[in-house]
């Protein structure tokens, strides 16, 4: 008989707490939504000043990784699951504008990808590291290289239209023959090329280079296990592809006037000063003052490659089709 | 049938019209398009993906069986201390999210095998042992041992002994564990894209990479309608060649090990090859939450960040992430277990039917369909916190009504029919007689829905979360961002997730 009690008391205040809920949220008036994907971590209490200046305060509601975030909004265009979306990147801005996903957007934070190497591995050796593309499909470099699946991974993805940008539409193909000659490794995704084959971050893995940011660096010194005062990893940066991320309004919204604000208090330089060391990006605002550990170790190269978010949707599928045509 | 069984077919009925057959078919209903299924079935890139996903899952149920068959005789058949928390290693990986599984693997294996049909069918093998373990092992435990006893002395050999009298008792239910493997490897999801480098790919991989890379939900689509096709086939064949079980039934206790004829050593080896695949990927996982592979030496930096007030990198605490999924998990206990149990009871086929699709619908459908259904008012509720242990309890209820039916049926008529003689009423003898008789499948069932939501991953990655972050997501969130310290918490919260579900699984 008493489990049966203890049954009764849990479902009741399980209900309790659904109604609860319910009808917090439906005091909605004084909340902004703002969608983000799941790695959207924000320094602690970074919206307190948003809410003194506008009253309003803001639900973080993250809604998986980008390619996720930017296919749910458009399953759902014009009934949107909040008022701002945050970080759409331009592999995926041009889709999300076909669909009319947003109202109004800006770019609001820019990084790039880049191979990294393992700086002790090449001194170790007395191997100069690579300078660039067409070093990596040289005889001494076989093997040394790892990079991620393009069709389902974002890094991967950028390294792939830098080869395309760099080598132009009709030469890349021959690159990636060359790349695959000189036995590059293919990982499924970032975390195990990263973790697993890369020789910095695991005494296991084999590959001195591999794709991932070019914050990466700074990144190994923020979140040592034990302080390090330099990381132990390098970039490469004519390899480095521009990624830019946006901010912008959700069509659809019934809170324009907060979302546009809150837009405006994201591209301010209070939040963008607090992006690099929490998302690991550089910020857009040309006021905002980078920490010490960016301005050092991460990579800003002055001429990256670029590449227009409609020249990747328009090529996007055929460029993939292509590239698992040589790999399978 | 009885009315108050019909009146009970009613809230499972509304549970999964509402928050499974409703999203399904709206998927379906929007995004099916019969050109666009033409084109995918005919695609020779696709047709690749169809053959390996064949091949693979069936070759993952031949090694899970070959391992997990040995094992289940050993525990069924023979008592000895120690065999409950060996059930629950054995029975942990379950209910693991594929991320904690694979990386164990990964951990195992040399690096230059980190992809590839090894550690893929090792995975499978480890998920799938459990699925052996509970549905025959129930069976051959009543399996009669004076009937073996009988053949031994009349100088039948061993194998002969299992062909004749073994064999047809546990063929059926051998044959129920298999195809369910064969559907658990044939959609698998998680382990493909961790392990299965990016040339070996299931369908199931291929509709999440079409509808969230691609964008082509019409050919995600059309790969899941295919899917169902190809395992609604196998299922036919499968279920038209198994008869009827042979019944030789007998309520007995297991002999100790000390007490019985068979060799120990052979009973140890059954045991510990199962134990060595289960065991060495979680045992290496437990290893890399005090070792560092980067700085090669202990550490226990992971531990102590499952403490600190933020995980490192992250906006959220360990602590908040284990509160998050124990709340989901108790809340898709208590929404399952008992619509399970009202669905076992109201004894209606076509709902039976209806409640084992969750297990062969596409994830991503099913996903994709929660976003699409529950994004008006007044059912916009697709950012509700609640939803999640609901789609969770969705997910475990194929699991939970098959361990409570054939409890259900095993209750012998008389009791009932005494119970009404002796003027008890239905409601009466269904809480003093059916329930008490059904008490340890009903905690087994309320266990197994529990670790279910604690490491779904597939169709609740689609729904958006605000606070919410469960440990599955946790870890392989930690697993994805730069620096040492997510790594060593992303082992360290593994490494929990692993002893709380071997702590539960060996009591459920």
């Amino acid at each position: 008989m008493k489990k049966i009690h203890l049954i009764a008391v849990l479902l009741g205040s399980a209900i309790v707490a659904a109604s609860c809920t319910s009808s917090s949220s439906e005091n909605t008036t004084t909340e902004v939504t703002l969608v983000a994907y799941d790695s959207f971590t924000p320094e602690e209490g970074i919206f307190d000043a948003f809410t003194e200046q506008t009253g309003a305060t803001v639900k973080v509601v993250t809604a998986g990784d980008t390619g996720t975030m930017v296919s749910k909004a458009i399953l759902t265009a014009g009934n949107p699951e909040g008022d701002v979306m945050w970080g759409i990147d331009n592999t995926f801005l041009s889709r999300a504008q076909d669909a009319n996903v947003l109202s109004s957007y800006e770019p609001v934070d820019e990084g790039d990808i880049c191979v990294n190497y393992d700086k002790e591995w090449f001194n170790e050796r007395a191997i100069a590291v690579p300078t660039s593309f067409e070093d990596l499909v040289r005889p001494e470099y076989a093997g040394l290289l790892t990079v991620q699946d393009p069709v389902n991974s974002s890094p991967g993805l950028g390294f792939l239209l830098g080869t395309i940008a760099h080598f132009g539409d009709n030469n890349w193909e021959q690159y990636w023959r060359a790349l695959k000659d000189n036995k590059v490794n293919m990982a499924p995704d970032w975390s195990s090329a990263y973790y697993e084959a890369f020789s910095a971050s695991s005494d296991t893995g084999k590959y001195p280079l591999v794709v991932s940011y070019g914050s990466s660096p700074p990144a190994e010194v923020v979140f040592a296990e034990t302080p390090i005062t330099e990381p132990t990893t390098g970039v490469i940066e004519a390899t480095c592809f521009r990624q830019t991320e946006y901010v912008g309004v959700l069509r659809g919204t019934k809170n324009t006037e907060l979302a546009e604000k809150l837009v405006e208090y994201l591209l301010g330089k209070k939040f963008q000063e607090s992006m690099p060391l929490t998302l690991f990006v550089f910020p857009i605002n040309k006021d905002a003052i980078l920490p010490e550990v960016f301005e050092k170790f991460a990579v800003r190269p002055a001429n990256p490659l670029l590449m227009e978010p409609k020249k990747i949707e328009d090529n996007r599928e055929s460029w993939l089709d292509t590239w698992r045509g040589l790999f399978s | 049938m009885t009315r108050s069984q019909h009146g009970l077919a009613a809230a499972p009925w509304v549970f999964l019209g509402v928050f499974f057959v409703a999203p399904v078919v709206m998927t379906l209903a929007i995004f099916s398009d019969i050109t666009v299924l033409q084109e995918t079935i005919t695609n020779s890139f696709f047709i690749k993906i169809a053959w390996f996903s064949l091949w693979q899952a069936m070759l993952s149920v031949v090694v899970t069986l070959l391992i997990g068959l040995p094992a289940t005789w050993a525990l069924s058949r023979v008592s000895f201390p120690g065999s409950q928390i060996l059930r629950g290693i054995l029975s942990a990986p379950f209910v693991m999210p594929a991320v904690v599984v694979a990386s164990g693997v990964l951990a195992v294996l040399p690096a230059d095998n980190n992809t590839g049909l090894i550690p893929i069918l090792w995975a499978h093998a480890m998920f799938n042992i459990s699925v052996v373990l509970r549905i025959v092992g129930p069976r051959w435990e009543l399996l009669d041992q004076r009937l073996e006893h009988a053949a031994a002395t009349l100088g039948a050999h061993p194998m002969h002994t299992f062909r004749h009298i073994v064999w047809p008792h546990i063929k059926n239910s051998t044959m129920n564990a298999a195809l369910l493997i064969f559907i658990y490897c044939f959609t698998s999801f998680g382990v493909i894209v961790i392990v299965g480098g990016f040339q070996r790919r299931t369908m199931e991989a291929e509709i999440f990479t079409q509808a969230i890379r691609l964008g082509d939900t019409s050919t995600a689509t059309a790969l899941a309608v295919t899917q169902i096709a190809m395992i609604g086939l196998v299922f036919t064949i499968v279920r038209t060649r198994s008869g009827r079980e042979i019944s030789a039934q007998h309520i007995q206790r297991r002999p100790p090990l000390s007490s019985t004829t068979h060799n120990r050593w052979i009973v140890w080896g059954a045991i510990a090859s199962a134990v060595a695949v289960v065991g060495l990927p979680l045992v290496a996982t437990l290893w890399r939450s005090i070792y560092s592979r980067s700085t090669q030496s202990f550490t226990v930096s992971g531990w102590e960040s499952l403490l600190d007030a933020r995980l490192p990198g992250m906006a959220y605490s360990a602590t908040e992430v284990l509160t998050n999924s124990a709340m989901f998990a108790l809340l898709a206990a208590l929404v399952c277990v008992p619509l399970s149990l009202a669905a076992v009871v109201s004894n209606n086929r076509f709902l039976f039917f209806v409640s084992s699709l969750p297990v062969v619908v596409s994830a991503a459908t099913l996903g994709i369909g929660l976003i699409i259904t529950f994004d008006v008012d007044p059912i916009a509720w697709r950012s509700q916190w609640w939803l999640l242990p609901v789609v969770h309890a969705v997910i475990a209820f194929p699991l939970t009504t098959r361990t409570l039916h054939p409890a259900y049926t095993a209750i012998p008529t008389s009791l009932r029919h005494s119970a009404t003689v002796l003027g008890a009423s239905p409601l009466r003898t269904f809480f003093h007689i059916e329930i008490p008789i059904m008490k340890s499948a009903l905690w087994r069932a309320t266990g197994l829905s529990a670790a279910v939501s604690l490491g779904e991953f597939g169709a609740t990655s689609f729904l958006s979360r605000s606070g919410t972050t469960t440990m599955p997501i946790a870890i392989s969130q930690l697993m994805g961002t730069v620096g040492q310290a997510p790594q060593q918490a992303a082992f360290a919260l593994s490494a929990t997730f692993i002893i709380v579900t071997i702590g539960v699984m060996s009591r459920a």
